[in-house]
């Protein structure tokens, strides 16, 4: 690997140097690069959050340090002040639509997946039947075709069905969580297996001998004990049906069925440096459920993580 | 152990659930069946139909092999749907001419170029048109012919004498007509479409349309389809057009008719991506520049995720949690939201960088800027990935064994690149390969920031910072020459081919680094 040298010889001589230096502590150089990334880290965050509250709308205006407090961004995404820039009123009428829109559909996809691929991982984990080798190596052969390489087909195949039943064609939000449902399946039922051989058989047979049949055993044994697994696949598929872009501009056709990334791409695509105040307003509050989730499950996200699942 | 959850989902209560859920999916398919059945689609109407008797014998019969079935028909229902047939799809279109200008079926583009070849003749009749509908409420044109004075009903159908006594006539039109009614003026605005494509066939090819909404000529075609012979005849001077096999009728000229049919036509786009130069130069450079991109902010952001764990990685330092969580949040940020931000961050006019450094760069508009800014936010986000992965792994080496190794005599350096490397690597190396995979068809970060732009060089499609799955999504989508939806199957099925090529050879590497370790 070409990183071992590259990466790190850094940190190395500066540790040799830091036993002989006096005053400093000796973590110096630790506190100095974590400052450097800290400082990289926080640079946009810092910025979009002044821009919010920041009473100069302009982007070519704002300072990081908002010389007069406002609330007026955040109103004029609610509506309630419609006269803050002359095209206000096209982003107010829809921002809380997307939002909306974008809540219906990542937490209905991360719930349903959940509850669908778990139902799966527990078949594969548990009973043992003819096919059952096939049919996961079928899974593992079928996740490795990303369906964000299906698009035009995905596209294709919501316009057909559209023109029969309508509320499932293009431009519907059912047909794309429909699609996003059936791509997130093969990635977590794998996931979801993996941590299901984790729990001792034991358990299930003592239930089963107490009488409960293998659905009492799902859903009273092997469920709650899962719990953890299943709330950080749940806020992974949550995220990452929220960043998706690809299939929701490709089937959403107006503004009133706009997820948050279409809607707000295509809102600073047209207006960027007027609207740059609303715009951060929006952002702020569009990264606060994802933000908040990410916080409660802090903790079993790394041990994801390190099980290979990739967030967007 | 919730006792509940157990009591909840048996005895009557599971089974009342149980049969409730079935009645619903049961009604669900009778009514989208007879939909379908009113469309005449056939083929889905026969999948649906198995599709639910399956899932009601899972359901119902209680043997040994429905047991498994019953856990694994929901998700397997929604996977074949949404993930096996788009697939399956996407090779089938990719041998195809499925294209703008070859949408419909043969038929059907026999269809429309008869009637898009309708034109208007020198001795054509031409009449007054009163628009009327009819017992069932559908739109009937009722005509007089201007130079005979006859009246007629004309449908899509055909058209019909109407007696002089069944009608009223007013000003040359007929006022009314009777078992018609006359459509109010207020409805005029909603007929206008329907309106654009009536058509009453009048045999020999001929036919009567409207022009506006108070007169209706007729016309007739300029070409004749010759059924036999599947050939077009253009009727003033001859020429003969001849099926091409590749889906449209074209002329010894080369001249051709619009529109064509969508058919199959085997190797074509993959040997249109290795010969045209229209197609393959530009494919090649986003096939290069998708490597590089993929590989260098893999390494990036790992090298620096790694230096971050490492700087970290020291049990009573003071504000490591602080630090933490700060160089967490671009993580913790949905991704096209940050990637809209840096979008505006970087403008060249007026964006917060060029402003801090009192630079004027085009961050995002310069070929090679464009390409150095969408590296380098996609390492802003993905470097927090690494340093949460690193830190794991680096926090689940064992204590005893780097300090063996210290005892042996080794420096911290040493240490670390004989002992916690390698182990870490073991740990990672699988991650990288997986964030490699992702970051080649990492849309969002190209098309969020730059939209695969600037332009470069001669390519209307491809732009500088254009990665494979992008570039296709244009060919499919957003192309100005119209929408190419068998070529960018192609270039779709060329991606999975290297994705799934590299994870493999790879993954195989990594299981030999897991034995060498």
């Amino acid at each position: 690997m070409s990183t071992r040298e590259a990466g790190l010889s850094v940190p190395a001589a500066g540790e040799r140097q830091q036993k002989k230096g006096r005053g400093l502590p000796e973590t110096w150089w630790r506190h100095l690069i974590a400052l450097i990334a800290a400082v990289i880290s926080l640079f946009p965050v810092a910025y979009i959050i002044s821009a919010a509250f920041n009473a100069d709308n302009s982007l070519s205006g704002s300072s990081l340090i908002p010389r007069h407090l406002t609330l007026d961004n955040f109103r004029s995404l609610f509506g309630a002040q419609q006269h803050v820039t002359g095209h206000a009123t096209f982003q107010n009428a829809h921002y809380l639509r997307w939002f909306a829109n974008s809540m219906i559909v990542a937490g209905g996809t991360a719930i349903l997946t959940v509850m669908v691929s778990a139902l799966a991982a527990y078949a594969f984990s548990r009973f043992r039947f003819k096919g059952r080798r096939l049919s996961m190596l079928a899974l593992l052969l079928v996740q490795m075709f990303p369906q964000l390489l299906a698009i035009v087909a995905i596209y294709l195949i919501v316009l057909n069905t559209g023109e029969v039943f309508h509320f499932m064609g293009l431009n519907t939000l059912f047909a794309l969580m429909l699609v996003y449902l059936g791509g997130a399946l093969g990635v977590n039922t794998w996931l979801m297996k993996g941590f299901f051989d984790t729990i001792p058989a034991e358990l299930d047979e003592s239930a089963r001998v107490d009488g409960a049949s293998p659905s009492q055993v799902f859903w009273g044994v092997v469920l709650p004990l899962a719990a953890p697994v299943l709330s950080v696949i749940m806020l992974i598929s949550f995220i990452a049906t929220l960043n998706e872009f690809v299939i929701a501009s490709a089937i959403l056709e107006t503004q009133q069925k706009f997820t948050l990334p279409v809607g707000l791409w295509q809102y600073i695509d047209q207006k960027y440096s007027e609207h740059w105040g609303p715009f951060a307003a929006g952002v702020l509050l569009a990264a606060i459920p994802a933000a908040l989730l990410f916080g409660f499950l802090q903790r079993w996200i790394v041990q994801g993580l390190t099980a290979g699942a990739v967030k967007g | 152990m919730p006792t509940w959850l157990i009591t909840t989902f048996s005895g009557t209560v599971g089974l009342v659930l149980k049969i409730v859920l079935l009645c619903v999916v049961n009604a669900l398919t009778i009514w989208a069946a007879a939909v379908l059945a009113d469309h005449h689609k056939w083929r889905a109407f026969g999948v649906l139909i198995l599709a639910a008797l399956a899932i009601d014998a899972v359901y119902l019969l209680n043997r040994k092999w429905t047991l498994p079935l019953k856990f694994l028909l929901p998700g397997t229902v929604l996977l074949i749907a949404f993930h096996v047939v788009p697939v399956i799809y996407t090779i089938n279109v990719a041998f195809t001419n499925y294209s703008t200008g070859h949408i419909l079926s043969r038929s059907e583009a026999i269809d429309s170029i008869r009637q898009n070849s309708l034109t208007e003749s020198a001795n054509g009749a031409s009449y007054a048109m009163t628009l009327m509908r009819d017992d069932a409420h559908r739109l009937v044109l009722a005509l007089v012919d201007q130079d005979s004075g006859e009246t007629y009903i004309g449908t899509r159908e055909g058209l019909k004498p109407i007696p002089r006594g069944d009608v009223t006539i007013a000003d040359g039109t007929i006022a009314s007509a009777k078992g018609y009614t006359k459509l109010p003026l207020r409805e005029l605005g909603s007929v206008d479409t329907e309106l654009s494509d009536y058509k009453v066939p009048v045999g020999g090819g001929k036919a009567i349309q409207p022009q506006g909404f108070d007169s209706a000529l007729q016309l007739q075609p300029t070409f004749r389809y010759d059924a036999k012979a599947n050939t077009f005849v253009k009727i003033d001077n001859g020429a003969v057009y001849r099926d091409d096999g590749l889906g449209s009728y074209v002329a010894a000229s080369g001249d051709e008719i619009e529109p064509g049919w969508k058919t199959y036509v085997g190797l074509r786009n993959f040997s249109r991506i290795g010969h045209s130069a229209l197609i393959r130069d530009p494919f090649l450079k986003v096939l290069v520049w998708t490597l590089f991109f993929a590989t260098s902010v893999v390494l990036v952001s790992f090298a620096l995720g790694l230096l971050l764990a490492v700087a970290l990685n020291k049990p009573g330092m003071r504000l490591q949690r602080t630090y933490r969580i700060i160089l967490v949040i671009p993580y913790a940020v949905p991704a096209f939201l940050a990637l809209l931000v840096w979008q505006g961050l970087l403008n060249d006019d007026f964006g917060v960088v060029n402003n801090v450094f009192h630079t004027s760069i085009p961050w995002l508009f310069d070929p090679w800027w464009a390409r150095v800014s969408v590296i380098f936010v996609s390492v802003w986000l993905t470097v927090p990935y690494f340093f949460l992965v690193c830190l794991g792994a680096l926090q689940s080496i064992p204590a005893e064994l780097t300090e063996a190794a210290r005892v042996d005599g080794g420096g911290a350096w040493q240490v670390f690149r004989k002992v916690s490397f390698p182990l870490l690597l073991v740990a990672v190396t699988p991650l990288m390969i997986a964030s490699f995979a992702f970051n080649f068809n990492n849309f969002n970060n190209i098309y969020l920031l730059t939209g695969g732009g600037p332009a470069v060089g001669n390519s209307p499609i491809a732009g500088a910072t254009d990665i494979l799955i992008s570039y296709t999504y244009k060919i499919a989508f957003a192309s100005g020459k119209g929408q190419d939806y068998g070529l960018a199957c192609a270039i779709a099925i060329l991606i999975f081919v290297i994705v799934g090529t590299i994870s493999a050879i790879s993954f195989s590497r990594t299981k030999a680094l897991e034995n060498l370790a």
